[in-house]
This record gives structure tokens, sequence and C-alpha cells, in this order.
């Protein structure tokens, strides 16, 4: 029987099946890295806000405390956010006549909420309590980043299930005082990143240790 | 039972993604739900962002208080008012439901006129005009028709109403009233008199029809007092006694230690010969019946801890016996309490309602105001309600959905819901209470029953208005402000009403005539005006496991003999009249009687409740009687599309519920040999204990988790494929014949057992063990291969075969728990995110968990606390002290799966496991 396929055909094929394995070696390569990547996660993306408000304005010029606005933080799961009363308790006063404020007007008006947009907003199945955090020396900057330089406010952190772990796993290193939770550290900012995924704990699965901070009912509903 | 096409579940999801919208906008609340809004109240919870207010819900025109925990704003989950003494902390389906009817998308949102939709200021118009013609006429031809009235406000406007129009009148109709008790009263003292049992004191109660266990505005005040008589019995030694003489099986008949299937033409003469054998004096007839001279002298024996309670369908005479036997006995001051009825006004309300239908016929009513009624679904139509209402000219409807009356009065008011209105109510022992609404109104054009009395007498009041009015008066200027918040924040507003002691009138005993002992139609209330709430349809009724519909109950065999096997379909006539329906035997029916649950077959009662069942109301007498002889059954040899639950998911039966007699005990539960390694549970270990002895098997736990973990509807075609997504289900024991206890209740939550045969067979681990002993089902790692449902032997895990995220996600959501997704399996979790809110709150507070400080939403609803839930661990906790209890066992223990929810046995007179 002839052969049905050249030497060369077949150098052909070897090539193609040679690229093809590489290119999908390629595509998942870019893809783990890209989910890996702080865009995926929307790191620096600004989120589209009713009043264009500035941290380093407020925060950072001014000098206010993040418990103005914020005021649940240390008692409640939620930090809260502003209502129209907060803004114009300064705003009735200074910096008045700005159209911007709008929104600001209608609520007050209507009774309504002002309409801000969450920049750090967690998964539906993911429980997070603020006043858990800061009673255990958690600074506001170890997740939200040197929010009083930010004109507009963007995440810093991935705020990833691995990126929650990493400290879960390892709490003390990023545990300051209770007392200096709230305080402000230009120096400071998140510890260096530790190894993620299977380097930072290579057999965690058959693990003894389950600390109570890594287990899963601890964080997820 | 008409088909359910799969379109018309899937039309309800897109209606509640609607609604949600709607609801969003009304509430104004389109921005992140970390934003409160203004209140009405001091806030009884810690934080803002999840006050609880305290408010009182209407059954049957009674209140029982509830507590409606809010989170942005927004009525997500209600609970038992503690401190109102109808509620006692736990709640009914009725109220854990009333959430869902609040967020109904299908509720009526427009003022209508002729079914179109029309500004407010339209209606405005009318009643002016309609206010100037019933002034001229002295207010003849004005007639109110109302549901019971027991709130003090709307009893003063309606009495304003008719000293300012002489010639107006009232009338009051409820389908599940019991005239006969009123009749009763009046004839053995003469005046109208509520019976307050006390059935914790009680040490022997015989039941003549009562079903004081079963649903109803009482239910959970006796409910309550009766578990806790049995906790007192058994510590004691000495158990409570409870006989039950009925025709349709009951709660309270499936917890007796006797009970006797009683024909309705015998309960007289029943009755009687108890009577007759307690010697009570005044007998005008004598009666004979085998079992009465033991339950007389078990009543005797009692003495003033005797009661007797007669119940709805029994006939006047039965009820004014029922009285005199207490008098008798010397019961009224030790098991129950006589007082002044709660309604404003009781009267006959089947004669009320027929005399508005005559004086409609009659050309003698002009102008018709059906206020929060619906004589249309709910009045036998024998009576004609429907041809005379065509004769009124100005007539307005007022109620919360456009419903079957809606569509034939020529106005349509929607009324809002008693979660967003101002109200007062009493509840069945008197106590008032005020409603406050918990939530911005969500129906913007709604107007209350209030506002509608007081545009009859001038410029419309509003109710908050109309309710202050009311207490102004009650408690006087001086300390109005101080008591009204008390009252808000307490949910209540006052004392029971005192007792009284009448005397019995010496020709109390008015014999009826005897009923023909032919077959028997036996009406009995069903979900009725809730039937367009779909966790109550879907909610599998206790004792016959039918859901999303009903069907007439047959003894089996009565059923038998009229060659109707379970699920066939029956013509039944009655008088000329006929309707068909489904049959179901059911054990414990009397013979010769069927029972027909009332509320079905709707007409008007949007996606959900339209055309489920049969309606009853089409063969009921047009004088509303509750019992109804000469009933034709006949089999059309056709099938009935029935949804019935109770095979889908039941353990094998052997032993599955030990029953002890009193003082006698199960082996302890000793953890047995186990191919899993040990494992020490060192900090917490979390574990349940369930009382089936306490277990009335009324379905609150079963709602309240149903509401408290966003557990999905699946409607009755899935439902049917036992594709029903409840985490907490109640399966029902029947006791062979002539045993005591009828039936004995178990409710199945997760067993988390400690060496659970779900996890080892997961391929991807989604379902893992956590430090404190809770089998923790993670949601986002499955893959959905259903093995861990295969393996587990109790069949408490249920799979999302739909996608109900989009119908599940409105504003009464609970955020506390994650929206599962299409193709993962889920189940109960110990309602882990109240564990997780209690540790927090304590390590806020720097202090360790107290014992009972988490509650779970089943343990919470339960009317009679058979729920226990703690740390095993913790040193004199409650949950381990059951499980050390001699009664304690494990569901299906042989498979040594080491259940951390155990059962407490059921203690039954005279019998052995």
């Amino acid at each position: 029987m002839p052969q049905v396929f050249s030497p060369r055909s077949d150098r052909r094929l070897r090539l193609a099946l040679s690229i093809g394995a590489a290119m999908l070696l390629l595509i998942l390569a870019v893809g783990f890295a890209y989910a890996r990547s702080g865009a995926a996660w929307a790191v620096g993306k600004p989120a589209a806000q009713p009043i264009p408000f500035s941290h380093a304005v407020h925060a950072g010029g001014l000098g206010l405390d993040c418990r103005f606005c914020h005021a649940g933080v240390e008692q409640a799961a939620a930090a809260g956010m502003p209502t129209a009363e907060t803004c114009l308790g300064c705003h009735s006063r200074v910096w008045t006549v700005t159209p911007q404020f709008a929104p600001l007007a209608t609520a007050l008006a209507r009774g309504t909420p002002v309409e801000w947009s969450s920049v750090h907003r967690l998964p539906d199945h993911v429980r997070f309590h603020h006043a858990a955090h800061v009673r255990s020396g958690v600074t506001c900057q170890t997740c939200h980043g040197p929010v009083w330089e930010m004109p507009r406010t963007v995440k810093t952190e991935t705020l990833s299930m691995g990126w929650c772990l990493d400290c879960h796993r390892d709490p003390a290193s990023r545990q300051g005082p209770a007392d200096q939770a709230l305080a402000r550290d230009p120096a400071g900012g998140p510890p260096p990143d530790r190894p993620f995924g299977l380097a930072a704990r290579p057999v965690m699965h058959q693990g003894i240790e389950v600390s109570p901070l890594t287990r899963c009912s601890t964080c997820h509903r | 039972m008409p088909p359910h096409p799969m379109g018309e579940t899937a039309g309800r999801r897109d209606v509640l993604l609607m609604g949600a919208s709607v609801a969003l906008a009304a509430a104004g609340c389109d921005g992140p739900d970390e934003h409160g809004h203004p209140l009405h109240a001091r806030p009884r919870g810690v934080a803002a962002e999840d006050a609880s207010y305290a408010t009182v819900l209407d059954l049957e025109g009674l209140g029982r208080g509830v507590l409606v925990r809010t989170r942005a704003g927004h009525a997500v989950k209600l609970e038992g008012n503690p401190q109102h003494p109808a509620s006692l902390g736990a709640t009914d389906i009725f109220a854990e439901a009333a959430v869902l009817s609040l967020h109904d998308p299908e509720r009526s949102r427009r003022i209508r006129r002729d079914g179109a939709p029309l500004p407010p200021a339209e209606l405005d118009a009318a009643l002016a005009e309609a206010r100037a013609a019933l002034r001229t006429a002295g207010g003849a031809g004005l007639r109110l028709l109302t549901g019971p009235i027991a709130s003090p406000t709307l009893a003063r406007l309606i009495g304003e109403v008719l000293a300012a129009y002489p010639g107006a009148r009232w009338h009051q109709h409820d389908p599940l009233a019991d005239d006969a008790a009123l009749a009763g009263a009046m004839a053995a003292f003469g005046r109208p008199v509520a019976v307050l049992p006390d059935l914790g004191r009680a040490r022997a109660v015989l039941c003549l029809g009562a079903d004081p266990l079963g649903p109803g505005p009482a239910q959970l005040r006796q409910a309550r007092d009766w578990s806790s008589g049995r906790r007192e019995g058994r510590a004691a030694g000495r158990m409570p006694r409870l006989f039950v003489a009925e025709a349709s099986p009951s709660l309270t008949g499936a917890r007796a230690d006797r009970r006797i299937p009683l024909h309705p033409a015998e309960a007289e003469g029943f009755a009687r010969a108890v009577a007759a054998a307690l010697g009570v004096p005044g007998l005008a007839r004598q009666g004979a019946h085998p079992e009465a001279a033991g339950i007389a002298a078990a009543l005797r024996e009692a003495g003033p801890a005797g009661l007797v309670l007669a119940g709805r369908g029994q006939p006047p005479a039965v009820h004014a016996l029922a009285l005199a036997m207490n008098q008798a006995l010397g019961a009224p001051g030790t098991s129950l309490r006589l007082t002044v009825p709660p309604l404003a006004q009781p009267e006959p309300m089947a004669a009320s309602l027929a005399g508005l239908t005559s004086a409609m016929a009659a050309n003698e009513v002009t102008h018709l105001l059906v206020l929060g009624a619906n004589p249309l679904a709910e009045a036998p139509a024998a009576l004609g309600f429907a041809a005379a209402l065509r004769r009124v000219g100005f007539t307005l409807h007022a109620g919360q959905w456009v419903d079957e009356t809606a569509h034939a009065c020529r106005w349509h008011v929607p009324l809002p819901h008693p979660l967003e209105a101002w109200g007062d109510a009493r509840a069945s022992c008197g106590t008032p209470a005020i409603r406050q609404p918990v939530t911005l109104p969500l129906v913007e054009a709604a107007r209350g029953e209030a506002e509608l009395l007081s545009a009859l007498l001038g410029p419309p009041q509003t109710a908050r208005a109309a309710v202050a009015n009311t207490w102004r008066t009650a408690w006087g200027e001086a300390d109005f402000e101080s008591r009204w918040d008390a009252a808000l924040e307490a949910g209540i507003a006052g004392e029971p009403a005192p007792a009284i002691a009448p005397a019995l009138r010496p020709d109390w005993d008015r014999p009826g005539e005897a009923a023909p002992a032919t077959l028997t139609a036996v009406f009995a209330p069903d979900i009725g005006p809730e039937a367009q709430n779909a966790w109550l349809q879907e909610m599998p009724r206790p004792l016959t496991g039918l859901a999303w519909g009903n069907a007439a109950l047959f003894d089996p065999l009565t059923a038998a003999t009229l060659g109707l096997a379970p699920g066939d379909e029956a013509e039944l006539t009655l008088e000329g009249r006929q309707v068909l329906a489904a049959c179901w035997p059911v054990p414990g029916q009397a013979p010769g009687c069927v029972t027909l649950p009332l509320g079905g077959g709707r007409r008007a009662a949007g996606a959900v409740g339209t055309g489920r069942g049969f309606d009853a109301n089409r063969l009921r007498p047009a004088d509303g009687a509750w019992a109804a002889p000469g009933l034709a059954v006949r089999a059309t040899g056709r099938r009935a599309a029935l949804v019935a639950t109770q095979a889908h998911h039941r353990p094998d039966e052997a032993g599955a519920v030990p029953r002890l007699a009193p003082g006698e005990a199960l082996a302890p539960i000793q953890p047995g040999a186990s191919l899993h390694p040990d494992w020490a549970y060192e900090g917490r270990a979390w574990a349940m204990s369930i009382d089936v002895d306490a277990c009335i098997g009324c379905n609150a736990c079963a709602i309240a988790c149903q509401a408290e973990n966003n557990v999905p509807v699946v409607g009755p075609e899935e439902l049917a494929r036992g594709r029903g997504m409840h985490w907490l289900r109640i399966d029902r024991y029947d006791a062979p014949p002539a045993a005591p206890a009828a039936a004995s209740f178990q409710p199945v939550p997760c067993m988390h057992c400690e060496k659970a045969p779900c996890e080892p067979v997961c391929p991807v681990n989604a379902t893992v063990h956590d430090s404190e002993g809770l089998n923790v089902m993670v949601h986002a790692r499955c893959v959905g291969t259903r093995t861990c449902s295969n393996n587990c032997p109790y069949k408490v895990r249920r799979f999302n075969w739909d996608d109900h995220r989009r119908a599940l996600d409105t504003p009464r959501r609970n955020p506390e728990v994650a929206l599962r997704p299409r193709g993962v399996m889920e189940k109960c979790t110990y309602c882990s995110h109240r564990i997780t809110a209690a540790r927090t709150q304590a390590g806020l507070e720097g202090r360790a968990l107290r014992d009972g400080e988490v509650e779970t939403a089943c343990q919470r609803a339960c009317p009679t606390q058979a729920i226990t839930f703690g740390d095993l661990n913790a040193p004199g906790s409650a949950v381990a002290a059951l499980r050390r209890d001699g009664r304690s066992y494990a569901l299906l223990g042989h498979l040594e799966t080491r259940p951390r929810t155990t059962y407490l046995a059921q203690t039954v007179p005279g019998e052995t496991a």
C-alpha cells in the first residue's frame, strides 16, 4: 500500500501541533497572569460617583478623620457612607455654589440616600466585618491603601480570596496596636506581598492545623 | 386542579423581578444598601443597619405581636415579640409569610374605577359626592362591610360614621367565624363571652372539635401553654391528659392521648354523655357514648384543672354544654378565663352578611364600602352575594389585591400592607397593641381603612392621626407622648381584658335538632386569604402533605367504598350544587364525612393563588354552616393533579420516632466504631436538640427557615418531581389506628453529622467540616454531581435545578445569606450567619458567648420551644443537658453518622418504644 502522507506533510502536522500546544500554553499563561494581576480586580480603576469627591482634599488636605464620614467602622460590619446631611453640614457654609452638589440637594429634599458607588465591593457570599478588623489592629490602609492621597478613590489591593488568606494565615504580621488602627502612616502601607497560591503553604489541604481564621465559615456565608 | 405549565412559574419570576424594581424605586433605595431610611420609632436593635421594630399583625381580626427586622429600611424577617401575650416570642406561618406578601409584585398599586387606573383626586371627588348624597338621605342606603374588627381605632371610626349617618349599617364577615360559639355563649350566659384556656394549668382537657394547637390567632399562646404544661407534668411525673373528639383530623387531634373520630351528627350526643357523666345540672336531654364515662372520670379527677373546649363547627348546644361543663368543674379562674370578647362588635357574621345580601337584593343599599374583605371569594356561593352586589350603585372595595370582589365593585382602592401602615389591634386575650409601619409604603396610592372611613366624615385623616387620637382619648393628654413611645417600643399598649364571672342561666341547655347521619360535608380552614403567598402555597400541609392546592379529605374506608383512590377526581354534590375535587384519604377522618378545606379554587388571586385546588365555597350552604349533611360523591374516573410531598424524603420508618411511656428512658447516645479517624472538638461544638414530644407540626419553623435563608419557591410542577428546596422539612409518622397520639411530627434539618457521609464522596471538597463541627457547604466549589445527596441518609440536601437568584434578589432577601446559583447543592447551615454575628458581637464586647445567645431561625419561630441550639462543650449549656436526657435519640443512629442534631422522644401514655 502506497504512503498516503508524504514526509513533508508529516513534518507540517508536527509543526502545527507544536505551535498549537505552544499557543494553548501561552493563552493559559497570559490568562493566569491576567487573573492574578490587579487589572482583573479593577485595581486603580475609579468608579463613577454622583459627586466628584476627593479624599485627597478632605482626608489629606483638611485632615478629616475617616470616622467623620464612615461612622460605623468601629461598631458595625459596614463602615457606612456619608448622608447628604453630613456633607451639607460643612458645605452649606463653604464651597456652596457648585452645581456638582445637586445630588445632595435632591437627596435631602426627597429623604433618599446619596447614591455613592462602592469601590471596595466584596462578593455576595463574603461576610466582612469592619469593626472586627479595626479592633484587631488592622489599619485602614492595609486594605484601602493611602486613601488620603487619592483625588479619585481607587482600590490598591485586589481583595481576592488569596489576598485575604495571606493575612488570615499569618495575622500577626499585619496587626498593629488596636488603638493605632485609624492612624495614618505615610511611610507605612501594607507589608510586602507574600508568595501566593501553593507557594504560600505547600501542603495546605493535607495540613493538620486549620486555624479558625482560615476555615470557610469564618468569612463565607 | 388545572395544569400548571412551566410558563406560570417562569412568569412568576418575571413578575417578581419587575416588582423588585418597583419596590426599590418606591422605597427610594437604588444605591448601595448601606443607607437607612427615617423610620417611625426608636429601633429596638443596636445599629441602624439592622434595626428591629415592634408591631402587630392580624389573623382573623386579632393581633399577634411581632418584631420586624429591617435591613437598610426594608423589612426582611419577622420574629415574635416576647412581650406580646399572643406571641411570647414565637411566630406562626402567617406571620412569617407576611413579609413575602408585603413585597408581592402582584399587589394592587393603583386606584381603579371599573378596572381602569385613575388619579387619586378622582376618588376624592367621588367620595365627596357620595358624602353629599348620603348626608341628605341621613345615611340611608350606606352599608359598610368589613372583616372582623377588634382594632380600637377602626371601631371608633365606624362608630363615628354610624353616628353621623343614622341610616347606615355595619356588617362584618369572616369565613372562619364561629357563630355557634357566640350563640352558645348567649344561651349559657346571655352575653358574648371569650373563652381563654390556660393549657399550662389544665390537667385534663377535652376538645369537642376544638383545635387549640391549630392555626388561629391564639395558636402561639395555647401551644406554648400546652408544651409548658407537658414539660412540668413530665417533671412532676404526671402528664396532663388531652382528649379530642372531632370529625376532621387536626393538629390538636394528632397530639391527643385519646382521639375519637366523631361524625358531626354524633357530636351533641357525645357532649351530652360526658356532661351527664360529670353530673352537670340542668341538662335538658341525655346522651350516650361508650367513651364518655372514662373521659368524664379524668375531667372530674382534674377538678378545676379540667377543661372542655368546643370548637368551630360544633352546634350552639355543644358550645353551651362545654361552658356548662367548665362551670361544673370550677374551671374558670384555673384552667380557663372568661372575658369580654376582643372583637368590637361580636355578632353572628354569616347572618350579618346574609342581612346585607337581602338588603342589597331589595334595592335598599345605594352605597357599599367593602373594607378589607373579599366576600365574592369567601362567602358561600349559594348566598347570591355577587348577584345582589350588581344592584348597588356605588360600590367601593379596598383590598391589598385586585381580587374577586375588586373585579365586581365599581371602585377599587389599594390597601397598605399591615407592615407599612399605622393601626392598632387587640389580641385574643384583649391586649391592645399599636401597629407601626416598619418600611416606607411600597404602594404610594394605598389608603388605609381609617383614611377611607374618615373620608366619609369629612376631610380624610391620616391613619397615624386616627390611631393617635384614639389613644390620646384613652390615655389622656398629659402622659400621651410618653405612653405612645413606650407602647411603640414594647409592642403592647395595655393590659389584657379582665376576667368576668357570668352566671349560668337556668335555661342554658337548648338541644339542637338532630342532624341526619348521612354523608356530611365538613368545612375546614386552610391558608385561605393568603392564597397569593407562594411560601404558604408551597408548604406541605401538616396532616395531608399536600401543597399548591387542596383536596377533599376522606377516611380511607369511605374512599374505598366509593371507589376512590388517592388523587382520583370526585364530583361532590350538595343540595344541587356541584364541584369537582381531588380525593385524598386521611387516617383519622371520621367515617361518613368528608372534609372540604376552604379557600382553594380562587378565581383572581394572581399567578400564585389562582386555580389551586377546588372552591369549597361553591358547596357551602348559604348560612355559612360548618357541616352540611346530604353530600353525594361520585367518582368521575379522571385523575386530579395533586402535589403531595410526604413520601419524597421519608427515611426508613422502623423506629424512626421512638415512643416512650412516662418515666421510660432510652439508651444514652454513645459513639460507636467508625472507619473515619476521630477528631477532638476542643472549642465550641454546635448542636441542636429537637423535642418531638413538643412538636405540633405547625410548619412555623420551616417558613422561618425559608424567610431567613432565602430559600426559593419552585412551583407545583417541580415540587411534584421532588425538587422542593425547603431546608427544613417536617416528617409525619401516623400511628396505628386507636393508638394514642395519632401522628408524630419530626422536623428534619441537616444533622451536621460528625462523621458526615456527604463529605468523603464529594469530588471537589465542596462540603467540609469546620472546627466547630458545622458541616459547611461551599457553594462556589460545588460542581453539582449530587453525590453528597445520594450518600445522605437523611435526605436533607437540596439541589438547585434552576437559577432562582433573579426571583430571590428582591429587597426582601436576607442580605446575610448568599443566593445560590443553578447547579449547586445547598442545605441547612445551622444559621451560620447568626453564629458568626453573635461571635463577632461577643468579640467586640470582649466576652465569651452566652448559652442561648445564638438562636437559629427555626428555634426562634417555634411556638412550643421544641428546638434548642447551643454549644455542647459549654459547661451547663441547655443543649448538652438535653442530649443527656433519657428521651434523647439520634435519627438513624445505627448508621454511626454521629449527628449533632438529636431528638427527644415522644411520651405516650401506656405505650413503650
